[in-house]
């Protein structure tokens, strides 16, 4: 809860031009990018795309300078503007054809990998924001709520048909629902 | 047909993260196939996302920070230049109003008559004031004027 201080700190001085600013601003940075990102390469599929949303979210974020909160409201409101991105994102026909295919990895966990991505790659790109933020970010449907401005009754019945759809695409012997 | 998941599924998605089980809990998982479902879930998507954090390769903050100063710059700009728009505009809709009232409308009465419908001295004064903010808005819009006129020149 280090960043919490920091955060709130970079917050209410104002994002001015100066070196505490910019401290503030690296903590922050340095505590959601990579978060952010696993989000966005996650809901896109693509690296080079989720490099580019995650800058343009920081960027935003600077720019409509929201009034102080602490570290959660900031890690909220990053993945909000993540979400509003990605929904306003132009996207081609072609999109999921050049999702990246999986790198070689470990033998064991290869299989696996390429299974959790294909059936990813079955599902609409808001049920796997809404399976990534649950499961891997490990938010509570409030949180996700604040994240992706669904409600949370609403949160709790498509994060269910996603977890449901999700099982079905994956192997059987894998998920054992 | 069931809509929605277990009620305990945030708390064993919670113990999975901070790897912190109670037995209560590691017993309903056993028990729960929807609770055993969203943690096998869980557990795959973790293990996808660790594989591809590996990649990922953050941007300096600091030039982060530039990239958003410099978009601040080109918004400030973009609303000084709508400004700039509208206000030619009305100018532009000012000037023909102003001259079409001079020529069509005053100059065709003598200036006696339309002093004599107004009342007194005042009138007059208030005539000339008019004609003078007129002439000073004008002159006052004319290097924006002139800056439109030439749209190579920089602002």
């Amino acid at each position: 809860m280090e960043d919490a201080g920091t955060i709130a700190a970079w917050a209410t001085a104002g994002r001015e031009q100066t070196a505490a600013g910019e401290e503030g601003f690296r903590h922050l940075y340095e505590a959601t990018s990579r978060p952010l990102w696993g989000y966005l390469h996650h809901a896109c599929g693509r690296a080079d795309v989720a490099d580019d949303l995650l800058q343009e979210t920081f960027c935003r974020f600077l720019l409509r300078k929201p009034p102080p909160m602490d570290d959660a409201g900031a890690r909220s409101y990053l993945f909000r503007i993540a979400t509003n991105l990605l929904h306003n994102r132009p996207r081609s026909r072609d999109d999921a054809a050049r999702e990246e295919p999986a790198e070689r990895g470990a033998e064991t966990d290869q299989g696996l990998r390429l299974d959790v991505q294909a059936a990813m790659r079955q599902l609409k790109p808001r049920e796997r924001e809404l399976l990534y933020l649950a499961y891997v970010e490990g938010m509570s449907h409030a949180e996700i709520a604040a994240a992706t401005g669904l409600g949370v009754l609403s949160i709790r019945i498509l994060l269910y048909r996603a977890r449901q759809k999700a099982s079905e695409f994956l192997a059987p012997k894998r998920i054992e629902p | 047909m069931k809509q929605t998941s277990c009620e305990h599924e945030t708390s064993v998605i919670r113990a999975l993260h901070a790897d912190q089980w109670s037995s209560e809990l590691r017993q309903h998982v056993a028990e729960c196939p929807d609770c055993r479902q969203a943690l096998h879930l869980a557990e795959a998507l973790r293990t996808l996302a660790a594989q591809r954090a590996t990649q990922f390769k953050p941007p300096d903050p600091h030039w982060i920070l530039q990239r958003s100063r410099r978009m601040a710059r080109e918004i400030a700009l973009r609303r000084l230049a709508l400004l700039m728009t509208t206000m030619r505009t009305l100018a532009v809709i000012y000037a023909v109003a102003v001259a079409a009232w001079l020529l069509r409308g005053y100059a065709s009465l003598q200036y006696r008559e339309v002093a004599s419908t107004m009342h007194g001295a005042s009138s007059e004064f208030g005539l000339l004031g008019a004609l003078a903010a007129a002439v000073c808005v004008i002159l006052g819009l004319w290097p924006i004027l002139r800056g439109g006129a030439a749209p190579g020149q920089s602002r």
